[in-house]
């Protein structure tokens, strides 16, 4: 494999290649304050397709209202099987510390957690989608997925399930993989898809008018809620998705009528100027 | 084994082509024994391991038998532990990377007592650092590498996940051309039913057997050089059919002379 052929989804957003994100909006720019002052995400339902989330966890503050987990179907041709998860785990800490990020940005959004980790090849995808369904299904307004599938045979699935979430005003935020071929949903025209860069300000994020990879956001060296309570210092796309989802919610927020062609609109409208 | 008669339309092009590429493969596979893949993929880990200046790197590999990801190769002193470990696909951060294709860097996770305890238990060494990213092939995720505690630095960076990347990207191949070996039975299996009657399959099943589980070199030498014979019929005319069916007699005796002198000798394996 050549270095060529690695996307390298975060160099664009890395210090000594930033001045390429430079350009002039064609609807200006948005001053922050008027947009993010005060705001605390109030009133918005923001579902993470993940590991689980632990409720007790001091960084998920108590948001978290409701947990299921996804598991493959008895027979094949069944649907995967949604069911509540009362003691609301994180088999790994993951969706623990996506949820703490959306939380420390937006305070009072509601959490939902859909806990997708599946057993094996076979499953991994099919309940991924099943999660993903069940989210937009719930009305959430914005949906964090630090994972994505890169099943060919999921393709088709996942595009009808972007489309879904955009026509139901249901923002999905999907980390960019930062592996060779292509991955969905992250790929997708309807997601906003989400690299990390190497600032370490939670509120620092620049938008890239070159996709597929729109937009780039705090993930290195970030101090994250972990499983059982704990707290790692972690990096990778996976942490720069929730900095973007807690973006959004606070949008969500303050519109709850805007759509997520709006979201995304406010978004680079106020995203950092490359120096 | 009384094959079927050698009547063109059984004897599909499809089967022949899939006998051709058997003896393809089997040629390849044949060069990339067990100890080779090994080997292969410990020098991967390895060479991670001494790039990122790290106290240990290793290759985790999802066991479909088993349902669990096991840990195949590892360099470092730290890092032998690991090997032989199976976790569940699911759960810790190699079982997240596999499930999720995500790549993940965590520093300072001996602070996460849970964490710390739990790695001790199953490995006997607690990092500091872990970065974890898959090994991908079309299909999807066969297995995570990781790297242990970069000496240089206490975190790892995007340029690391990028770089372990291309390792894994290696490891992959690597991977791919040994599991050509295991696809093997699958096409041999495939291709002979087609030329049997449903009543013998027990009998293909035996010559799938011998062809992926025997140990005897010379043995298998010879069936391969049998399936070589085979797929060189591919611009067969119907009377060199009868030559195949033949030589497929040929193959079975052979199955059954070797599964009678294993049941004498008491080596008889469990059907799989």
């Amino acid at each position: 494999m050549s270095a060529e052929a690695l996307p390298a989804w975060s160099e664009p957003f890395v210090e000594n290649q930033r001045a390429g994100l430079k350009r002039e909006l064609p609807l200006g720019r948005l001053e922050r304050a008027s947009l993010f002052d005060g705001a605390d995400g109030a009133g918005v339902t923001v579902a993470i397709i993940d590991s689980g989330v632990e409720r007790d966890h001091s960084a998920v503050g108590g948001r978290l209202v409701t947990s299921v987990v996804v598991e493959l179907p008895q027979a094949e041709d069944e649907d995967a099987i949604v069911r509540l998860d009362p003691d609301a785990i994180d088999v790994v800490g993951h969706g623990t510390a996506c949820a703490g990020i959306i939380h420390s940005l937006a305070p009072a959004a509601q959490l939902i957690s859909v806990r997708v980790l599946g057993p094996d090849n076979r499953g991994k995808g099919a309940i991924f989608a099943a999660g993903l369904q069940w989210a937009i299904g719930q009305g959430a307004s914005v949906v964090n997925l630090s994972l994505s599938s890169r099943s060919e045979a999921m393709f088709p699935i996942f595009h009808d399930l972007a489309d879904q979430a955009y026509f139901a005003n249901c923002l999905l935020v999907s980390a960019a993989n930062n592996v060779p071929g292509a991955s969905y949903p992250s790929l997708f025209a309807a997601v906003v898809s989400v690299a990390a860069h190497d600032v370490a300000d939670p509120w620092t994020w620049f938008y890239n008018p070159a996709p597929p990879v729109e937009f780039g956001a705090y993930g290195v060296d970030v101090e994250i809620a972990w499983k059982g309570g704990g707290s790692v210092v972690a990096t990778g796309n996976s942490f720069a998705a929730p900095h973007v989802a807690g973006l959004a919610a606070l949008i969500r927020g303050r519109y709850p009528e805007a759509t997520p062609f709006e979201v995304k609109t406010i978004l680079a409208a106020t995203a950092n100027q490359p120096a | 084994m009384s094959p079927a008669g050698p009547s063109g339309d059984r004897l599909s092009v499809d089967a022949l082509e899939l006998l051709r590429a058997i003896a393809r493969r089997g040629a390849l596979a044949r060069r990339l024994e067990d100890g080779v893949e090994r080997a292969l993929l410990r020098s991967i880990v390895e060479a991670t391991a001494t790039l990122f200046d790290a106290e240990a790197a290793s290759i985790a590999l999802f066991d479909p038998g088993r349902g669990q990801l096991v840990f195949e190769v590892a360099a470092g002193e730290q890092g032998q532990g690991v090997i032989g470990l199976a976790i569940p696909p699911d759960q810790g951060i190699a079982g997240y990377v596999y499930s999720t294709a995500q790549p993940l860097a965590l520093s300072e996770v001996e602070r996460d007592v849970r964490f710390g305890r739990g790695a001790a238990e199953a490995t006997g060494y607690v990092p500091r650092s872990i970065l974890a990213v898959p090994l991908l092939d079309e299909r999807g995720t066969i297995g995570v590498l990781e790297v242990l505690d970069k000496r240089s630095s206490a975190t790892f960076s995007l340029r690391d996940i990028e770089l372990a990347g291309v390792f894994a990207g290696q490891a992959t191949v690597a991977i791919r051309a040994s599991r050509i070996e295991r696809d093997t039975a699958a096409l041999l299996r495939a291709s002979l039913a087609a030329l049997v009657q449903p009543e013998e399959r027990a009998t293909v099943e035996e010559i799938v057997r011998l062809a992926v589980t025997d140990q005897d070199r010379d043995d298998e030498g010879r069936l391969w050089a049998i399936v070589d014979r085979v797929a060189r019929l591919r611009a067969a005319d119907p009377g060199e059919l009868e030559m195949l069916v033949e030589i497929l007699e040929v193959v079975a005796r052979r199955a059954e002379r070797r599964s009678d002198q294993r049941r004498r000798s008491g080596r008889a394996r469990p059907a799989r």
